[in-house]
């Protein structure tokens, strides 16, 4: 495990996931969703579901915009779950039933923080 | 909450205006080189077109640069220290280069990578590097080409005439009458989706002007919220109006709309939000005066999902009980498309309140990914030659609107005719 996946205390256990699913824009966690397995994806889903509500609470602690880097790490972590739960909880399949991928749509500015800004300003 | 069920009822008062045909609509339009190029002339060239709001340009000395590719025009809109919003054409003056590369920033004196002559906001040339050695050029000469440009609501349009014909209060008419003093709610902040799509800049401003399509392209996404297996299978407009150039219809929401038991990331999402409308962004009460504006849900019917509002020719204005967004359709060549999507949402100020924008945002692109994805087979389809015309129901009466507003301008020898204002 390298610095860069360490997560707060007390969520060592959701640490394999970071790497892949710890996106720093929507546009990133949209598309590592979009791309993964079904089975992955429930697997991220049933872990992170299970800490959700702590996770949160935790976060809650911190100034939004402004948290040390492993709280960061859970705060986009926990915004990747919302990706997953699409899939999960509406597609019931990784993507949207017959559409192409990759779809050549993008968030270029999500919401702040952790949105990702590429695009032009608000 | 009581159900209106009126738009189930056979009867249920149709929206199409009794001077709008209503035979087939021709696809030619959507798939005629010759076409788009009266469209490059004779409506991108004379409307007055919409490129974004004040809040882009936050404080004095703020520029964005925008493109509209039909017309080949390239666009630098700047705010001076006295808050006049100005356009013009990005071009350098000396051997016309692009002068602002940047897509947005703040600056008031923007160089030229070239050769660095300057320039300020407000459109003058102050600086020619070695001007003893040219020819007589007077620098008075050599300012930015202006771009005429207006506000309305805080709404920034350029007219790419050379003279505007109209003013912008005449090309939106009844439209602005109708939207005086709209609120415009979290107007300074927005999550983006964009694309390039290969599809007719129409046929994708047409996947946004009905809900017909709701049931069977959504079933999963919004099917539940606006439509209803029970009381509006088809999607039935509340209501549709042509205002002028442009066009507005009111959407069906469902609004007892609740995540089912097991979707627990959307019910963590939502919890501690009142209200159900899927593509809201806050309860907040701000979004009172908008629910209770007269051109808002205009019968006031409580089953209210959202409001297409369709400025001629390729922006809209949409809005529901959760606030507004906008869509932008560039026509990059008679079979592509640059859209724009903006959501305007409030500034998070929660974790919770972040993971419901996520939600929203993630939602909104599945949802357009259905619908634009969908019109990318269509224009192939149209393509093909198969047919010549398109069947419209009542419900798509925005579509049957905007083809004839567009034949209108593209027949019409002047705007002021295409707008009967002579
Ligand atoms: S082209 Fe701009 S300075 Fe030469
Ligand atoms: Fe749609």
């Amino acid at each position: 495990m390298t610095d860069k996946n360490i997560l707060p205390a007390g969520f060592e256990s959701l640490e394999p996931f970071v790497e892949y699913w710890a996106g720093e824009t929507n546009d990133i966690r949209w598309d590592r969703r979009s791309r993964a397995s079904m089975p992955d994806i429930q697997a991220f889903y049933d872990a992170m579901l299970a800490r959700a509500e702590d996770a949160i609470q935790h976060l809650e602690k911190f100034p939004l915009g402004d948290m040390p880097p492993a709280e960061e790490r859970l705060f986009c972590l926990t915004l990747s779950l919302v990706h997953a739960s699409i899939a999960v909880e509406l597609h019931e399949q990784p993507r949207a039933i017959d559409s192409p991928f990759p779809h050549g749509l993008h968030v270029t500015r999500g919401p702040w923080p952790h949105g990702g800004g590429m695009g032009q300003s608000a | 909450m009581a159900y209106d069920t009126e738009t189930a009822r056979p009867d249920f008062a149709r929206m199409t205006p009794a001077d709008l045909d209503t035979g087939p609509v021709p696809c030619a339009p959507y798939i005629s080189p010759d076409w788009f190029e009266l469209e490059r002339e004779r409506v991108f060239g004379r409307a007055w077109l919409c490129m974004g709001r004040v809040e882009q340009l936050p404080e004095p000395n703020s520029f964005i640069t925008r493109e509209v590719e039909i017309c080949k025009a390239l666009v630098l809109i700047t705010r001076d220290k006295d808050d006049n919003i100005r356009a013009f054409h990005n071009v350098c003056s000396h051997r016309l280069n692009m002068l602002v590369t940047e897509s947005s920033g703040k600056r008031s004196i923007f160089n030229c990578r070239y050769h660095n002559w300057t320039y300020r906001n407000n459109g003058d040339c102050t600086g020619i590097p070695d001007i003893k050695n040219f020819f007589g050029v007077d620098k008075k000469q050599c300012g930015l080409t202006p771009i005429h440009c207006d506000v309305w609501q805080g709404f920034i349009f350029i007219n790419l005439q050379a003279e505007p014909e109209v003013t912008l209060r005449e090309f939106l008419g009844p439209y602005a009458e109708a939207y005086e003093g709209f609120p415009y709610p979290f107007a300074d902040n927005a999550y983006v989706i964009e694309s390039n799509l290969n599809v007719n800049w129409k046929q994708i401003a047409d996947a946004f002007a009905e809900s017909y399509h709701v049931a069977a392209i959504h079933p999963a996404t919004i099917g539940n919220t606006f439509a209803s297996k029970s009381l509006n299978p088809f999607g039935r407009p509340l209501s549709g109006h042509a205002y002028g150039a442009h066009r507005v219809m009111c959407t069906f929401g469902n609004p007892d709309y609740v995540p089912p038991e097991d979707a627990h990331v959307e019910r963590l999402a939502y919890s501690g939000m009142d209200t159900g409308n899927v593509l809201g962004g806050s309860d907040s009460k701000k979004l009172q005066d908008l629910a209770n504006h007269p051109a808002a849900n205009p019968t006031k019917r409580p089953n209210w999902g959202a409001d297409v509002s369709w400025i001629f020719p390729n922006f809209n204005i949409d809005y529901g009980p959760g606030g507004f967004w906008t869509h932008e359709f560039w026509p990059t060549s008679v079979n592509s498309t640059r859209w724009i999507l903006r959501v305007h949402v409030p500034e998070a100020t929660s974790v919770r309140e972040r993971i419901m924008q996520e939600h929203l945002a993630c939602r909104f692109a599945e949802v357009m990914l259905e619908d634009v994805t969908n019109t990318q087979a269509q224009q192939r389809a149209m393509e093909s030659g198969a047919k010549t015309h398109m069947h419209l129901q009542d419900g798509e009466m925005l579509i049957r609107h905007s083809n004839a507003v567009i034949r209108k301008w593209v027949e019409s020898g002047s705007a002021r005719e295409a707008l009967d204002l002579d």
